[in-house]
């Protein structure tokens, strides 16, 4: 009930202000046209707009959410996938897909060393694999021994 | 006979090395995919296109590659639900009714191999209803003009949420969240920027393939790790197959008829696998009546619903490849492969890009006989493959999932838009939003936009040439009756569906 509220509220904000946006366009260079950039926006904005209203009207029964302790684990993922993507180019391939991979296997649930073995196991591989056989090449990073 | 010049055409192109091997490595990748736990085929296509697109493999290659892992993966469907009366997908929960009993009458390997011969022949059916189905219907979507293409579009997303769909209200929205996403950046026609805030990165709009692995990879990432279903299935074991020609014989005639049925239900908007599979089962079972066992592990009950899912899956090809619209997630990633090869899918492919189409074709004939000889023979290493944990499995698939889109442009910014699309596709997955119409909206949004555009420049700004000939108003008619039937038919044929599958649990316990 609430969830779908909450998402309808947020969706009729966002169809409200995507939809000035779009009415304030600049006029197109060369005139205004029976459709203009504006056009199709302002269809999508009020479709947007109507359906988010049924939500608040009508909610469906709510999924049960998890537990603070399990968004933050939610949360955490996320954030390792993010410093995953940050060391990529500086770091290189290597640890940063060990790290990733590593803390993932074990967050769910794997013990610390096969997690560890896993993440190393399928960064070397997949390095490998890209490098030499694909011709795809992934950053080097601090193990490029050429100074790159 | 023009057809078939096409189709010999086709084969020379599938028939080379290259791609002979595309196919097999195709149809083994689909199987594993279809197989393992938490990989939908939807979401392993989604993870191929980009390192398919990144090693630069020329088209025709690409596109065998992904419909060969598209036809294995519905192969793989139905281990899981044969061994472990867990679905692999929504269209093989048919498959659970009969097989799963079967397996605790000890007979699993015979019904992995009636399932298999039963795929086989629904497929190889589906795909000789598709040769001479598309240039046909491709033929007759030359008729279409803009007007009647976009009520086309808004047939697609109006039938996408299917006839068993929930809250249509919900297909409109994420609809309407996937097409004012595909506005983002500059304006085609007009050269306008829109909703691009003056960040560089986003003028040439948000890619397609990033939203894909994000919205369906990385959100599957997080509902494993929330539902703690880190470890393995249980171990299963294989009997011996014991299987005669009298068998395969004796399931036949019910292959011939699901493969029929789901074909229809494949081509037809709104359908989709899950309803072939379920219209080949009870019809089956109403026609074979009470001389069969159905329920308690009838070899027909497994042969049924295995060919309606995987005609209808090639079925679902026909309305992608012709019109461009495609009835289903899966097919609606395989034609974010398409258009991220810069094809332009829809009737004219088929004059413009005969050798593709036809190649494309031909390669699901020879994929689908691979499958059959990689099915039978090698099950027990699929069969294997079920057990590993997905504690392993899933932080590795992240992996090639993120190394897929890191390889695209080599910028972080990607990765960071991926993890954002995972976060939105977790919350909006929790909130019963389907994320299939999103991705479609992202693909069809700029078409849809121009076809309104081009309509609207030839009338001189009369909206009312959107429903201005015969044909438009019969699309238009199509597409009202998609959104308004679900509510008055959905509920009778959901609760059908779950009183079946309750009453195969029954039996089971």
């Amino acid at each position: 009930m609430i969830g779908d509220r909450i998402l309808g509220v947020l969706l009729l904000l966002l169809a409200v202000a995507y939809g000035w946006e779009a009415a304030h366009f600049p006029e197109p260079f060369g005139g205004a046209e029976a459709v203009g950039p504006e056009t199709f926006p302002i269809m999508l904005s009020i479709i947007l707009g109507l359906s988010s209203l049924y939500l608040i009207v009508r909610p469906d029964a709510d999924e049960p959410w998890p537990h603070l302790a399990m968004l933050g684990e939610l949360a955490f993922v996320l954030v390792i996938l993010a410093i995953f993507a940050t060391m990529l180019q500086p770091v290189g391939f290597i640890p940063a897909t060990t790290l990733m991979v590593g803390v993932l296997c074990w967050r769910m649930g794997a013990r610390p060393l096969p997690a560890f073995l896993t993440g190393i196991g399928s960064a070397v591989v997949v390095f490998v694999l890209f490098n030499f056989m694909l011709e795809l090449h992934l950053p080097a990073g601090l193990l490029d021994l050429n100074g790159g | 006979m023009e057809t078939l010049n096409y189709l010999l055409q086709g084969f020379a192109v599938a028939l080379t090395l290259d791609n002979l091997m595309f196919a097999a490595v195709g149809a083994i990748l689909g199987t594993l995919i279809g197989a393992l736990p938490g990989l939908g085929p939807a979401n392993g296509v989604a993870i191929l296109i980009p390192l398919a697109f990144s090693l630069g493999l020329p088209a025709e290659s690409s596109l065998i590659l992904l419909t060969s892992v598209y036809a294995g993966a519905m192969y793989g469907g139905r281990i899981s639900s044969i061994l472990l009366n867990i679905p692999g997908d929504e269209p093989a929960m048919m498959t659970c009714l009969d097989g799963y009993p079967m397996a605790l009458k000890g007979k699993a390997a015979e019904a992995l191999a009636i399932s298999a011969i039963a795929s086989f022949i629904g497929s190889l059916l589906a795909t000789v209803g598709l040769v001479i189905l598309a240039p046909w219907l491709a033929k007759f979507a030359l008729r279409f003009g803009p007007a009647e293409y976009f009520a086309l579009f808004t047939l697609a997303f109006a039938t996408l949420g299917g006839i068993t769909g929930k809250n249509q209200f919900k297909t409109v929205i994420a609809a309407c969240l996937g097409l004012m996403i595909a506005t983002v950046g500059v304006d085609i026609s007009t050269g306008n920027q829109r909703y691009t805030y003056n960040i560089l990165e986003l003028y040439e709009g948000v890619d397609f393939i990033i939203a894909i692995v994000g919205l369906f990879a990385i959100s599957e990432l997080l509902f494993f790790i929330e539902m703690h279903a880190g470890e393995g299935l249980k171990k299963v074991t294989l009997n011996k197959l014991k299987l005669s020609m009298a068998d395969i014989i004796g399931v036949l005639p019910t292959s011939l008829r699901g493969s029929v049925l789901g074909f229809i239900s494949g081509v037809l908007p709104g359908a989709g696998a899950s309803l072939g599979s379920f219209i080949s089962y009870t019809l089956e079972k109403r026609l074979v009546g009470h001389k069969g066992s159905f329920g308690e592990g009838d070899p027909r009950g497994v042969a049924a619903p295995e060919a309606g899912n995987n005609a209808a899956a090639n079925g679902a090809l026909v309305p992608m490849l012709t019109l461009g619209v495609p009835g289903s997630g899966t097919t609606a990633v395989l034609l974010a492969m398409l258009v991220s090869l810069n094809i332009q899918p829809g009737p004219m492919l088929f004059t413009q890009n005969a050798d593709l189409v036809w190649g494309v074709i031909a390669a699901l004939f020879i994929g689908n006989l691979i499958l059959l000889l990689l099915n039978i023979p090698m099950v027990g290493v699929f069969v294997k493959l079920l057990s590993i944990p997905p504690k392993y499995l899933m932080p590795v698939v992240t992996l090639v999932a993120s190394v897929g889109i890191f390889a695209i442009s080599n910028s972080a910014l990607d990765l960071y838009f991926m993890i954002g699309f995972g976060l939105l596709g977790y919350v909006l997955r929790k909130l019963h939003i389907p994320l299939v119409p999103i991705i479609l909206g992202m693909l069809l949004g700029p078409e849809m936009e121009k076809s309104l555009r081009h309509a609207l420049t030839i009338s001189d700004g009369d909206w009312s040439i959107l429903w201005g000939s015969g044909l438009a108003v019969g699309i238009w008619v199509v597409a009202i009756a998609g959104l308004v039937l679900p509510y008055l038919i959905g509920p009778i044929l959901r609760r059908r569906m779950a009183a079946q599958a309750e009453k195969s649990h029954s039996v089971v316990d």
